[in-house]
């Protein structure tokens, strides 16, 4: 099993570069203005904004294809069914397939707007190792016990991965799971499950027992009895993260206004 | 604290987990302030039972313990203490190197510049200093046995416990730990079953068994006595086979 959070972070990009707690600031404006659209003709300017941001980022396509492969799945539900399902105004009509226009509209609006916030959180998490985003959101007021439980998460994943991985290879050589096995050896789905639980349950306990350790450890180096201010948790941005918002608010405020005008126009 | 005539006193301690015989009966031990001691004996003995009631993780059922002549009391952190766990993972909690070392002392309240100052002489002392930006799950076992030390000892405890420390290591990495521990200033307590570890690093040796304290003696008298340590499930270590066959024709 390979855990690969932060495999793009290291790349050199102007999103690279943005301070990480300037960087949710900036891009979570632009999100919440993507999720404020309702009009239709806003869909290009806001999936131009979110593919240049994308393409500023130098975040390799596959990225972004392979982060849509499971949430593209509801996006096939939606544009199959929206249209045709939705709505009174018909487009078109073969037999009992009709074509709607509001169907239409809504699916228009709904992958739009899913797929340029998507794009934006894959930037997000894509541009910024994992450690220095959970840093950012506490020092924009995540607690702090959210935070040191998401970093331990992350640190003892790996772990968890890889004492998985030993359990099945061990597994495996004394010959569980073999495709071919004696004619003497029975498939026995119950005992396989049985066999699965029971590596389950290990690894719970394994995981358990070392959380206690964990938590050992760390109370002997004061963990819990901190004795002094130590180190500040505020963001010192330079001119160049502050531009980095200041863009990012004018595009949002930009796209909130327009849907305001056309809105009013209507 | 270097008025102290004693770094840890254990005072008849005992202790039991619940629903199971007690782990440890009626312990008494003095390390002075220097000693180099090791503790020697078979699984389930009680070492590092006794580990985790002298940096004041356990309580004890009875008993006393006092570090730097200042009782130990349960749950209270006392950075005058520091141990460096059997399995280094345990002890490794944060995204890179240098935020691991520098993790104590943050929760010590050191300024940003004396937490990059010491985490810079842990990371040299151990000779981890090329490891800084490391996330510590992508390094081998004697440099995340390294990184550990590096941890503790940059919180500059005056009484370091090392509970099997030598385990899982290669031979060079083996080496290296030895050789550190060898010029280590500090007052330690060591849990081995490496005696040719014990040997190499530690000027006192402890015999523990079914959680009482056998012996107390310099590890070559120690080690050498066939007799003592084939009585409670020890060899004598290979290279004091010599001296403890000659010492056995005297």
């Amino acid at each position: 099993m390979k855990l690969a959070l932060d495999e793009h972070a290291g790349l050199d990009s102007p999103l690279h570069r943005w301070a990480a707690p300037y960087k949710i600031v900036g891009l979570g404006l632009l999100m919440l203005a993507f999720a404020s659209i309702r009009d239709l003709r806003l869909l290009l300017p806001m999936l131009s904004i979110a593919g240049l941001v994308y393409i500023a980022s130098r975040l390799p396509a596959r990225v972004l294809l392979t982060r849509l492969r499971y949430p593209g799945l509801f996006l096939v539900s939606v544009i199959v069914a929206l249209p045709l399902l939705s709505g009174e105004t018909v487009l078109w009509q073969w037999g009992w397939l009709t074509l709607r226009q509001e169907g239409v509209q809504a699916m228009g609006l709904i992958v739009g707007r899913f797929l340029s916030i998507l794009t934006l959180s894959v930037v997000l998490l894509g541009t910024t190792p994992f450690v220095t985003l959970v840093r950012a959101f506490r020092s924009l007021g995540l607690p702090a016990i959210l935070a040191d439980m998401l970093l331990l998460t992350y640190r003892y994943l790996f772990d968890l991965a890889d004492t998985l991985a030993q359990m099945q290879q061990a597994m495996r050589l004394r010959g569980f799971g073999r495709r071919q096995r004696p004619a003497r050896v029975k498939f026995s789905l119950w005992r396989t499950l049985n066999r699965l639980a029971a590596l389950a349950g290990t690894l719970l306990v394994r995981s358990y027992e070392q959380s206690e350790r964990v938590y050992k450890a760390m109370q002997l180096r004061g963990y819990g009895a901190r004795l002094g201010k130590g180190r500040s948790d505020r963001p010192q941005g330079t001119a160049f993260d502050w531009w980095g918002v200041v863009i990012a608010l004018i595009s949002a405020l930009s796209l909130v206004i327009a849907e305001a005008l056309l809105n009013w126009q209507r | 604290m270097a008025c102290c005539n004693s770094a840890l006193t254990v005072s008849n301690l005992c202790f039991g987990y619940p629903d199971q015989p007690d782990v440890l009966q009626s312990v008494n031990l003095e390390v002075k302030p220097g000693d180099r001691l090791g503790i020697i004996g078979n699984n389930g003995c009680g070492k590092t039972t006794l580990f985790l009631l002298l940096s004041g993780i356990l309580t004890p059922d009875v008993g006393h313990i006092e570090l730097m002549g200042q009782p130990v009391v349960p749950g209270q952190f006392r950075p005058e203490v520091g141990m460096v766990f059997q399995n280094p993972d345990d002890q490794l909690i944060s995204a890179s190197v240098w935020e691991d070392v520098a993790f104590g002392l943050e929760n010590l309240g050191f300024t940003p510049e004396q937490i990059d100052r010491r985490v810079a002489e842990a990371l040299t002392l151990t000779g981890t200093q090329d490891l800084a930006q490391r996330p510590p799950h992508h390094l081998s076992g004697g440099e995340k046995r390294m990184v550990a030390i590096a941890g503790v000892i940059a919180m500059r405890p005056q009484v370091v416990i090392y509970d099997e420390p030598s385990a899982n290591l290669d031979l060079r990495a083996r080496r290296r730990l030895i050789c550190f521990l060898q010029q280590a200033p500090d007052t330690m307590v060591i849990a081995s079953h490496d005696l040719e570890f014990v040997l190499e690093v530690c000027d006192r040796t402890v015999l523990m068994n079914d959680g009482t304290l056998i012996a107390d003696a310099p590890p070559r008298d120690l080690l050498s006595n066939t007799a003592l340590m084939q009585a409670h499930g020890l060899e004598v270590p290979y290279s004091l086979r010599t001296v403890s066959t000659s010492q056995s024709a005297l």
